[in-house]
C-alpha cells in the first residue's frame, strides 16, 4: 500500500470542501489554494507505483488469512485472483499525466487568484474538486468508481461555467447538463452490462473474464456495452457530436477556467479511450471507429474553428480537433501510435490551456472576446503576444516545439501501419490550425486597434506571464527531447496491445 | 399468464429509458424534459437492481448461525445494489443543478421553453 497514491485524490477533495467552507475569508482561500496547488504536481513526482485497494482487500490470491475460511468452490475458482476492493492503479503513464494536470491546475489557480480582485473560494472549490476527480478517474481500475467520478467532473464543469458569470453561461450550462444526463445514464448502462455478463467492476478482472473464455466475447450484450461506453466516451471526451457543445463550454467560462476544462477533457479521453481499448480492443469495428470520429473531430472542429468570430470559441474549437490526433493514435492501435497519441494528449493539454491563458491577457485588458472588435494589442502587450505566438506555432506542429515530436511520431505510425492517408490529413489538418490560428493572432495583436475599442489601463499580473512561461519552457523541452515524455509512455502502450 | 419479475423488471426499465429519451429529445418544456431524464436514470437504475435480483435467493446479510456454505450460494449479488445507492445520489444532485439552472433561466426569460430559452 502506497499512501501517496490516494492522497492525490483526497488532497484535492480535502482542499475543496475547505475552501468551500472559508470562501468568505479571502486570505485563507488564497494561501490554501496556492498551498495545495502547489502540491498538485509535486506527489505524483514521489508517489511509488503500485496498487491500492480502497478497503485493504487484496485480491484472496494474495490474501490466504481470508481464503483459508472460504468454501473450496470460490477459492479453486477466478475468484480467487479477482478484486474485490476498489483498486487504483499508479504506474509511469499515470505519473506523467497526474503531473501535467496537476501542473495546469497550479498556474491555471494561481491565474485566477492574481486576476480577480476578489479570490472566489466557490471557484476555487470546484477548480480543486474538477481536479480531484479526473484524477480518480486517471488512477481507478473500477469502471464504476470512475463513473462516480466522471459524473463529479461533469457537474463540477457546469459549476465552473456557471461560477464564471459570462453572458449565456447558464443557457449553455443547462445544455450541457442535459446532455450529459442522456450520455451518462447510457453509460452506466454500459457499466451495468459489463457487471451483468462478468459479475465484475474490475476492469483488469473484465479483461480477464473477455481474454480467459470466461464469457464470449461475441455476445451482443458485450456489443451493446461497447457502444453505450464509447457513447459516455464520446460525451466526456468532446468527441462529435458533442464538439459544438464542448467548445460552447470552453467558450463561457473565464480563460483560466477553460485552460482546466480542456484538461479534464483532454484526460478524461485518455482515461476512458484507454479502458475501452483494454476491453474491446479485440473488435475490429472498435478501431475502425476511434478512427472515423477521431477523423470527423479534427476534419468539423479545426473548419469551423475558421469560421468562428469569439477567440475563445476558436481555440476551443481547436482543442476539440487537436483531441482527434489522439483518437488516431489510439485508433491505428500499434505500440508506437498509441505512445505517439498520449504524447499528442500530454502535449495538447499544456499548449491549448498556454493558449487560452495567452488570449485571456487580452479578455483582460480589453473585456471583450471578439476578434471583429479588436486589433493593435501587440503595442500594448508585447510579451504577452511573443508568447501566444509561440503556443501557436506549438499547437500547429512547428519544431522545435513539443506538438511537432507527437505530431511527427503520429504520422509515422500511419506510415508504419500502411495507413499514410490518415497521415496526409494530419498534415492538412496541422496547416488548416496554423491558418485559424493566424486568423485569430493577426485580428487581435496585428491591424490596427478599432477606435472604439477600450484598452484598460492595468499590467497584466505577473503570475499570468509566469504561467505562459511556464507553459513554453515545458513546450520546449518535450520538443527538445521528446524521451523525457515517451519513456514514462512506452510501458501503457507495450501493456495495451499484449 | 404470469410475467417473471425479472422479465418484468426488464421490460418497465427499457419502456423508461425510452420514455425518457423521447422526452429530452422532442419535449420543448425543460420541466418536462428534466423528467425525462429522471426517467432515463431510474431507468438504468431499475436494470442494475433487476440484474442483482436472484430468484429464490436470501438477502445478503451473513445472519448469525449462517454457515459459509448456506449462504455463498444462495444469496443475490449484493454489488448491483451498493451501486444503485450510490447512483441515486449523484441523479438526485445532478436533478437539482438542473431544476436550479431552470429556475435561474426562467426568472431571466420569463418561460421554460427549450425552444425559446437554449434556441433549439
Amino acid at each position: 500500500m502506497n499512501p501517496l497514491i490516494p492522497i492525490m485524490v483526497i488532497l484535492p477533495i480535502a482542499c475543496a470542501l475547505l475552501l468551500n467552507l472559508f470562501h468568505t475569508k479571502e486570505r485563507t482561500v488564497k494561501i490554501l489554494a496556492i498551498i495545495v496547488a502547489i502540491a498538485l504536481p509535486i506527489i505524483p513526482l514521489i508517489a511509488n507505483y503500485g496498487l491500492h485497494y480502497f478497503g485493504g482487500y487484496a485480491p484472496l490470491a494474495q490474501n490466504p488469512t481470508i481464503a483459508q475460511g472460504l468454501p473450496s468452490f470460490i477459492t479453486s475458482s477466478a475468484l480467487n485472483i479477482f478484486h474485490p476492493a476498489i483498486t487504483y492503479s499508479f504506474e509511469s503513464a499515470q505519473r506523467l499525466f497526474i503531473f501535467i494536470l496537476g501542473l495546469i491546475a497550479f498556474l491555471a489557480i494561481l491565474t485566477s487568484l492574481s486576476e480577480t480582485k476578489k479570490a472566489s473560494g466557490v471557484y476555487a472549490f470546484l477548480m480543486f474538486m474538477g481536479v480531484a476527480a479526473v484524477t480518480a478517474i486517471l488512477l481507478t481500475d473500477d469502471i464504476f468508481n470512475l463513473y462516480v467520478f466522471f459524473e463529479i467532473a461533469a457537474i463540477t464543469q457546469v459549476g465552473i461555467i456557471i461560477a464564471s458569470k459570462i453572458k449565456g453561461n447558464y443557457e449553455t450550462a443547462l445544455k450541457y447538463m442535459i446532455l450529459g444526463s442522456i450520455a451518462s445514464p447510457l453509460l452506466l448502462l454500459g457499466i451495468a452490462l459489463l457487471l451483468g455478463i462478468t459479475g465484475n467492476v474490475n476492469i483488469t478482472d473484465i479483461v480477464y473474464s473477455i481474454k480467459n473464455g470466461l464469457v464470449n466475447p461475441q455476445n451482443p450484450v458485450l456489443l451493446t456495452a461497447c457502444g453505450l461506453i464509447i457513447f459516455g466516451w464520446l460525451y466526456g471526451s468532446g468527441l462529435p457530436p458533442f464538439h459544438t457543445i464542448k467548445s460552447a463550454v470552453y467558450s463561457k467560462a473565464l480563460p483560466h477556467g477553460a485552460a482546466l476544462l480542456q484538461a479534464f477533457s483532454v484526460f478524461t479521453l485518455v482515461a476512458l479511450g484507454i479502458i475501452i481499448f483494454r476491453i474491446f480492443s479485440y473488435l475490429p469495428f472498435a478501431k475502425v471507429f476511434i478512427i472515423a470520429i477521431s477523423l470527423a473531430a479534427m476534419i468539423l472542429s479545426i473548419t469551423m474553428a475558421l469560421m468562428q468570430t469569439d477567440v475563445k470559441r476558436i481555440i476551443g474549437y481547436l482543442a476539440v480537433g487537436e483531441l482527434g490526433y489522439i483518437g488516431l493514435g489510439l485508433g491505428i492501435g500499434t505500440a508506437f501510435s498509441i505512445t505517439a497519441g498520449l504524447f499528442q494528449a500530454v502535449n495538447e493539454a499544456i499548449i491549448t490551456a498556454f493558449l487560452f491563458i495567452g488570449f485571456g491577457t487580452i479578455i483582460y485588458k480589453t473585456r471583450e472576446s471578439d476578434i471583429r472588435k479588436m486589433g493593435g494589442m501587440m503595442i500594448e502587450t508585447p510579451k504577452a503576444a511573443l508568447l501566444v505566438f509561440l503556443a501557436g506555432l506549438a499547437m500547429a506542429g512547428v519544431p522545435p516545439l513539443n506538438a511537432f515530436q507527437s505530431k511527427l511520431m503520429l504520422i509515422q505510425s500511419s506510415l508504419n501501419a500502411g495507413i499514410p492517408e490518415l497521415g496526409v490529413i494530419m498534415i492538412l489538418m496541422s496547416i488548416v490550425t496554423f491558418m485559424t490560428f493566424m486568423k485569430a493572432f493577426y485580428a487581435v495583436y496585428m491591424r490596427p486597434k478599432p477606435r472604439d475599442l477600450e484598452i484598460k489601463n492595468e499590467k497584466i499580473p505577473k503570475a499570468t506571464l509566469f504561467s505562459m512561461i511556464v507553459f513554453l519552457i515545458v513546450c520546449i523541452i518535450l520538443g527538445l527531447f521528446p524521451q523525457v515524455a515517451t519513456n514514462f509512455l512506452q510501458g501503457l502502450a507495450n501493456s495495451l496491445i499484449v | 399468464m404470469v410475467i417473471d419479475t425479472q422479465i418484468a423488471s426488464f421490460f418497465t426499465a427499457g419502456s423508461l429509458i425510452i420514455i425518457g429519451i423521447f422526452a429530452a429529445l422532442f419535449i420543448d418544456n425543460l420541466i418536462k424534459k428534466v423528467i425525462g431524464l429522471a426517467f432515463i436514470a431510474d431507468g438504468v437504475n431499475l436494470f442494475i437492481i433487476t440484474m442483482g435480483y436472484k430468484a429464490g435467493g436470501i438477502v445478503y446479510i451473513f445472519l448469525p448461525g449462517m454457515t459459509i456454505n448456506q449462504f455463498a450460494p444462495n444469496a443475490s449479488y449484493p454489488l448491483p445494489f451498493a451501486l444503485v445507492l450510490t447512483s441515486i445520489v449523484i441523479g438526485a444532485s445532478t436533478l437539482a443543478v438542473m431544476l436550479g439552472l431552470i429556475i435561474v433561466l426562467y426568472k431571466k426569460h420569463g418561460s421554460i421553453k427549450a425552444s425559446k430559452i437554449l434556441g433549439e
